[in-house]
């Protein structure tokens, strides 16, 4: 179970990672797709550091930031490896994504409070990710 | 893949055993000292550092080396010294996790406690790059036909800080900024505990280019405390530590030769929980306060006070807190997720578990009882469990002497003025909090509580940095605290000056 705020800031590093990795190779199997998915890719670190900024500048020995309102169960959120065809490929990429936007307003809610910022954050970053999928779509 | 089996114990950024170095005058110098500790990770009980303890040489050394930088320090501008800090923060920033995952291996704490520990000494050093505003005096025209006056802030020299091992990386940097930036020069001496975050400090300072002298760094213990209250080149004197040390030894010996104090000292901090608080975000306010940091800290809960006579209230609410302390994870602070680390060393655990015999033997009621954690594949040398007490009385030991571990004891009292009479009967006066939905009751408690930094409906009542750190009683000695505008005027003398140009 995820309990603390840097355990919440850790997943989301970790899963943010893996989406960068998963389309990057996917990428490198199909390089008529390469510009979007190494673009989508790139802004998944993007994603990874804006939160570790605002949890950084905001964590404090000071208040109750620790520790989250209610635990987060990490298994609900596992990145897929996609396979197969591009078609098959972009509809495990789509629900990856969808997956790591569940994560995000999960860890909004649950992390209301907890360190400023970083809820708006988490929001942000999931309404940046719908259109991520919509530039998957179009490669499909 | 299931991306949390990788959410395992983070890289530790410490190798091997450390031979820890003064920082005098930009140099890293050997000690003149023979005798060493050896610095443990609290967790793991692997040694760390081999630490000198500190000689009258050293201190000497380092006090010419701040001497001989002051007047050039003190001539640099306010902006340009600012500048420093501005390249210091950038460092820090830099360095956020290292420095943190250090502060965590030598203290014990968990890697949130530490990063959270970092942030606020990072905000000092911020605070310190607004010294061109925050710096300046104050001047009136015309106080008599032609003539004006103005008050005037300047440095003093050479000031020292003698830190504490619970806030290894913070404390020095409650004070060190201010005193530098409004154009003193400084002399830290961390613990000799927990040296390692102000060295990982000082190699960011020499980073960062401050002239050899302004900031300078000597380990030890009483020797080089000793040298450092007895030195006539030393004008002040930051202290953060128990009372009986900051009274009895540092007030004393350096107020006696004139030197300015702050001493921020012991507590025995009382949460006050009303009848009307609010259950859900009371509950985790209280856990952190009373078990964040192992309970090692000045501002942590001690005695937790429910008031009134409503019993289902009372019950529910306890039963709470209890299991929400059940189900706190502890084990060594690089793994994410762990939320209280071991105590910092043997010692301090021996001197809560003696605590805990107390409160048993005095007749309060052990609800959950800390010895009984086992601390898995960690020794056991530093672990411990939170405990709680119930029925405590006011008189008994467990509620009247600070005892620096996660133990919370948990009293009755009938009315809200029998809980502020309960608080203001203690010798002590640094924090003190309410929870309670009633703003009447909350103004009463804030009026009339004696203890220097109060909360409502706050667990751990922490002054941010630009904010003094307030205490009273037996909690702090002197007159201006740190921090804030406290700290500018502890670091510089108002001079007057009146002016006529016939």
């Amino acid at each position: 179970m995820i309990r603390t705020a840097g355990q919440l800031i850790a997943l989301h590093g970790l899963l943010e990672d893996r989406l960068a990795e998963t389309l990057r190779s996917l990428a490198q199997l199909h390089p008529e797709a390469a510009g979007v998915l190494t673009r989508l890719a790139d802004e998944s670190i993007q994603h990874r550091d804006m939160i570790l900024k605002v949890y950084r500048e905001g964590v404090t020995d000071a208040f109750e930031v620790g520790y989250l309102s209610r635990p987060m169960d990490e298994d609900g959120y596992t990145v897929a490896e996609p396979k197969g065809s591009l078609g098959e490929a972009l509809r495990t990429a789509l629900v990856n994504e969808d997956t790591v936007i569940r994560f995000c307003r999960d860890a909004a809610e649950d992390s209301n409070q907890l360190i400023p910022g970083l809820p708006q954050t988490f929001l942000r970053l999931a309404k940046r990710k719908e259109r991520r999928k919509a530039a998957l779509e179009s490669l499909a | 893949m299931n991306v949390v089996t990788c959410l395992v114990v983070l890289d530790e950024p410490i190798k091997g055993v450390l031979e820890v170095k003064n920082y005098i005058d930009g140099e890293w110098v050997e000690s003149g000292s023979e005798k060493y500790r050896e610095a443990v990770n609290p967790a793991t009980m692997k040694p760390l550092a081999k630490v000198p303890m500190g000689c009258v040489e050293d201190v000497e050394a380092a006090v010419d080396a701040a001497k001989e930088a002051f007047p050039a320090w003190r001539r640099t501008t306010p902006l340009t010294r600012a500048r420093y800090f501005f390249r210091l923060k950038e460092l820090l920033e830099e360095s956020f996790e290292t420095v943190s995952r250090v502060c965590t291996m030598e203290h014990g704490k968990t890697i949130d406690e530490s990063r959270g520990e970092v942030r606020r000494g990072i905000e000092n050093v911020e605070v310190a790059t607004g010294i061109p505003s925050l710096m300046m005096g104050y001047n009136l025209e015309d106080i008599s036909t032609g003539i004006d006056e103005a008050v005037i802030k300047q440095p003093l020299g050479v000031f020292a800080c003698i830190a504490p091992f619970n806030f290894p990386f913070m404390v020095p940097l409650w004070f060190m900024p201010i005193a530098v930036a409004t154009g003193n020069t400084y002399l830290i001496k961390p613990s000799p505990w927990t040296p390692l975050s102000m060295v990982k400090l000082m190699e960011l300072v020499d980073e960062a280019g401050f002239p050899p002298g302004v900031i300078n760094m000597v380990h030890g213990d009483a020797e080089p405390v000793q040298a450092i209250l007895e030195h006539p080149g030393v004008k002040g004197v930051s202290f953060v530590g128990s009372s009986k040390i900051g009274r009895d030894v540092i007030y004393r010996e350096a107020a006696s030769r004139g030197k300015r104090v702050q001493a921020q000292c012991s507590a025995k901090n009382f949460l006050v929980v009303m009848p009307d608080a609010d259950v859900e975000s009371t509950v985790p306010g209280l856990l952190s306060s009373f078990f964040g940091n192992a309970g090692q800290r000045c501002l942590a809960g001690a005695n937790l006070v429910m008031v009134g006579d409503d019993e289902k209230f009372i019950d529910g609410f306890l039963g709470k807190i209890k299991k929400a302390t059940q189900g706190i994870r502890i084990g060594y602070g690089l793994e994410e997720g762990v939320q209280m680390g071991p105590l910092q060393a043997v010692p301090r655990k021996q001197r809560v578990l003696g605590y805990i015999e107390r409160g048993v033997e005095e007749g309060a009621k052990l609800v959950l009882d800390g010895r009984k954690f086992d601390s898995g594949a960690y020794p056991r040398d530093c672990f411990l469990g939170p405990s709680i007490f119930h029925d405590v009385q006011p008189d008994m030991t467990i509620a009247r002497e600070e005892i620096f571990g996660p133990v919370m004891s948990v009293l009755h009292a009938g009315d809200l003025g029998e809980a502020i009479e309960m608080m203001n009967a203690s010798n002590y006066g640094n924090s003190a909090s309410i929870f309670t939905g009633s703003g009447k009751a909350a103004r009463r408690f804030q009026y009339e509580v004696e203890c220097g930094n109060v909360g409502v409906n706050i667990g751990t009542v922490a002054p941010m940095a630009f904010f003094p750190f307030s205490g009273m009683k037996d909690s702090f000695f002197g007159d201006l605290h740190g921090q804030g505008r406290d700290a500018v005027d502890f670091f510089t003398e108002r001079k007057v000056v009146i002016q006529r140009w016939p």
